[in-house]
């Protein structure tokens, strides 16, 4: 296109772009026909509806903390759930919902030990299966982490298959460990005061470790997509519908999280105790997958690494691949690298 | 026009890959700015103040709305916090009757 042609095309240009910014809390997300299962306060438990179940083992998606989890059914056609059903697997997942200042005192123990236990139990419970597979992504795939790790005595888990995508286990190196790692960083003075963190707050910090490309260049991709024609409104707003959906972190539970993974280092030394339990990551010895991303700036790939010399799994597959932290799940081109390996991998672990 | 070393033929290719250029070495400094340990600090220290003024603001809101004899934020999360426990009593109640309804299935399965 000529400099004389796109100078023609500009206020067009500009008047569409103001357009796909303006209506981007319409796009759709989270499509995919699903039920209510199971409530606990915030947390909801959703069973997605088909009729082509043919794997015996159930999966449980659980999502981080900070964003919603329509991000594993993001759009019509670039859903990961909707390609999970099509594949043959019964799909539950868990959203702990919107916390607000009555939430303040959840902690992580409380997520753990009762709201992913109690989905766990409710999940087995609709599916009439003894095992599942539990599938966590970024914070939600060390809630898993920590789920299977927790000291049961000889109480068994339920849990046949771990899938850990794109999960932080060591804090310390990172850029949020310059933010907050310094031990004079008072988080549970900063927890009391605000008593849920704010989304955005949580959200521009996350932002902030990518300024340039976050704060700009995203939208200035987007105009020139916009100008040359080449935009893809279908599948910009519900990502850009999800990134800036953020709901508020119940303050303890931040508290701990900033605590334990970047001043203490204390998940993989065995440290962090739930509701008197420890946790020890050398308990894990389920089926195990992670999934790591060659260009994740919130959880680097060295912060994950270090899983494979704790757990006690006997099955443990590694898929590394290029991509960002959400991207590699979420991008464009999930549908046709890395969904179709997770898939392979579950269903030959999801038979009675 | 010969092309440059990025491989730009025409002005307006120029301006692109220089512009390109001057965005990703920003992108790269900023990068490099904001995690320092002194960027830290400052993060640190506003989201410290961030908080303690929000703090203060929803208690000054409060006392007006209470002075008021109005419900305010503090009455309605302690109200639902209340709730929260009620739920989590039920909760418990719940699948305690479930085990036992589970229970009772099986030893009736059991017996001749």
């Amino acid at each position: 296109m000529s400099a004389v042609d796109r100078l023609r095309r500009a206020p067009t240009a500009g008047l569409e772009f103001t357009n796909i910014v303006l209506t981007t809390d319409d796009a759709v997300t989270g499509a995919t026909p699903r039920e209510v299962v199971w409530t606990h306060r915030k947390t909801t438990l959703y069973r997605y509806r088909s009729s082509e179940r043919s794997h015996a083992v159930p999966i449980l998606l659980v999502f981080a903390l900070i964003n919603r989890p329509e991000i594993f059914d993001l759009r019509p056609g670039g859903s990961f759930v909707e390609y999970l059903l099509g594949e043959g697997f019964d799909v539950f997942l868990v959203d702990w919902g919107v916390p607000d200042e009555e939430d303040a005192e959840m902690g992580i123990e409380d997520y753990v030990c009762d709201e992913l236990d109690w989905a766990v139990r409710e999940t087995l419970r609709a599916s009439g299966a003894e095992e599942l597979t539990l599938m966590g992504w970024c914070i939600g795939a060390t809630l898993c982490a920590m789920y299977c790790g927790l000291d049961r005595g000889d109480a068994p888990t339920s849990v046949r298959n771990l899938v850990l995508l794109t999960m932080p286990v060591v804090g310390r190196g990172s850029t949020y460990a310059a933010w907050v790692g310094d031990p004079d960083f008072d988080t549970e003075w900063v927890a009391e005061q605000w008593r849920v963190l704010p989304g955005r707050g949580v959200d521009f910090a996350n932002k902030l470790l990518k300024p340039v490309t976050n704060f700009w260049t995203t939208y200035r991709k987007l105009a020139e997509g916009v100008l040359d024609g080449t935009a893809r409104p279908e599948a910009y707003q519900p990502m850009a519908k999800w990134v800036a959906d953020n709901p508020p972190f119940p303050g303890r539970a931040w508290s701990q999280w900033i605590r334990w993974m970047y001043q203490d280092d204390a998940l993989p030394e065995g440290r962090v105790r739930l509701r008197g339990h420890i946790v020890d990551l050398r308990r894990i010895d389920q089926n195990l997958l992670v999934v790591t991303a060659g260009a994740d700036h919130i959880a680097p790939r060295a912060g994950t690494m270090p899983i494979f010399d704790l757990v006690a799994s006997e099955d443990v597959t590694h898929f590394d691949r290029p991509g960002g932290h959400i991207g590699l799940m979420a991008g464009s081109a999930a549908r046709k690298q890395i969904w179709p390996e997770m898939s392979a991998w579950l269903a030959e672990r999801s038979e009675r | 026009m010969a092309d440059t070393s990025d491989g730009a033929s025409t002005p307006e290719d120029q301006i692109r890959a220089l512009y390109g250029r001057a965005e990703t070495e920003a992108a790269a400094a900023l990068e490099k700015a904001i995690s320092t340990p002194s960027f830290g600090r400052l993060l640190a220290l506003g989201a410290e103040n961030a908080a303690a003024l929000t703090r203060i603001g929803w208690d000054l809101a409060d006392l007006l709305l209470r002075n008021l004899r109005l419900a305010g934020r503090a009455d309605i999360t302690r109200l639902a916090r209340q709730l929260n426990r009620t739920e989590d009593k039920l909760e418990r109640v719940l699948q305690e009757l479930e085990q036992l309804r589970d229970e009772l299935a099986r030893e009736r399965a059991e017996a001749p």
